[in-house]
């Protein structure tokens, strides 16, 4: 006797980051899961996005790491509330973790929540945690073969941002072909080069951040 | 990807199928895995085989239907279907204007349950 199921496998994980994105929504709060290699610049990036639009916008942030506390005492220092999340071995976070530790955050004093994932370009691409934008971070001294290699996240993420381009004289590595190679796996992705250390292309990154949160969540009514 | 962690998922859904149903022993449980989902077949093979004892589907096989990735081109208006994991251009045009529709499935199908 056949039983028909046509169940999605990953469903748990989809349903609780859908449930996710409803608490976050509810508490009109914009989301976005920052995602990249180790040693990218993630909270880097994070701490320069706060020192500028820190005045303007109140920021959350959800630190993944497999262990330590290190990125969550920089950005602390910001005077923001943070969570740590250690894995302790996991190579992504789950929308699960992040559903434990939303309590631990005042909700209501939110407006922008970055969950900055776990140093890692394949794993965190493929578990959906509730975020209303997909954000990745490749510093060009990764090489410019990455968008090739690991196509996963270049194709799910929303905007691309290349850190470390005032690097760019001393390395054998071509902007152009990250750039046509990245778009080429996602058509719309809008890239940012950036440098964290001496600020720039930086204005863009925050302008597009600040309108991406007015335009909200882009996965309609839940 | 995280085969085991997906073998297990498998097996919840066979468990709760099962408890709604009241099926008997389960034979054949049968996925369909796209080809861009990441999932290793062989891997998550040996993964269903290590952790279904002591489940309803302890003595079933699991039988994988492999997605090719597809999509449709909007330059030359057709339909297409690859053998790679990735598509950087329209197979059949070269045109850049696509949308790519299959190859991401990771679902299970149905069950062959003895009755």
């Amino acid at each position: 006797m056949k039983v028909k199921v046509v169940k999605k496998i990953l469903e748990a994980n989809d349903r609780i980051a859908a449930a996710n994105r409803r608490i976050l929504a509810d508490a009109e709060i914009f989301s976005l899961n920052l995602m990249s290699a180790p040693g990218a610049g993630k909270t880097t990036l994070l701490s320069k996005t706060i020192g500028a639009l820190g005045g303007k916008l109140r920021f959350g942030v959800i630190e993944g790491d497999i262990q330590g506390t290190h990125d969550a005492e920089v950005i602390s220092a910001h005077g923001v509330p943070v969570v740590q999340i250690n894995t302790e071995g996991a190579c992504h976070l789950d929308a699960n973790m992040i559903n434990e530790i939303l309590p631990q955050l005042p909700l209501e004093e939110i407006d922008i929540m970055v969950v900055e994932n776990v140093g890692n370009l394949v794993c965190p691409a493929e578990f959906d945690v509730g975020e209303d934008a997909k954000v990745m971070l490749l510093s060009i001294t990764e090489g410019d073969d990455k968008p090739l290699k690991y196509p996963l996240m270049f194709q799910t993420s929303e905007a691309l941002i290349i850190n470390k381009i005032d690097l760019v004289p001393h390395l054998d590595v071509s902007l152009e072909k990250i750039r046509r190679d990245a778009q080429g796996l996602n058509r719309s992705l809008k890239i940012f080069e950036v440098s964290c250390k001496t600020g720039e292309g930086l204005e863009e990154w925050y302008a597009w951040l600040q309108e991406r949160k007015e335009a909200g969540s882009l996965h309609g009514a839940l | 990807m995280h085969e085991l962690s997906i073998a297990l998922s498998i097996l919840d859904i066979v468990r709760d199928t099962c408890a709604g149903q009241g099926c008997g022993k389960v034979e054949k449980v049968r996925v369909r895995v796209g080809k861009a989902s990441g999932v290793m077949t062989d891997s998550l093979l040996f993964s269903f085989d290590c952790a279904k004892s002591g489940t309803p589907a302890a003595e079933a096989a699991l039988e994988i239907e492999e997605v090719p990735v597809g999509g449709h081109c909007r330059d030359c208006a057709k339909d297409f279907t690859v053998d790679e994991k990735y598509v950087m251009e329209c197979p059949l045009c070269g045109g850049a204007d696509f949308t790519i529709d299959k190859g991401h499935e990771l679902e299970v199908v149905d069950l062959e349950v003895d009755e």
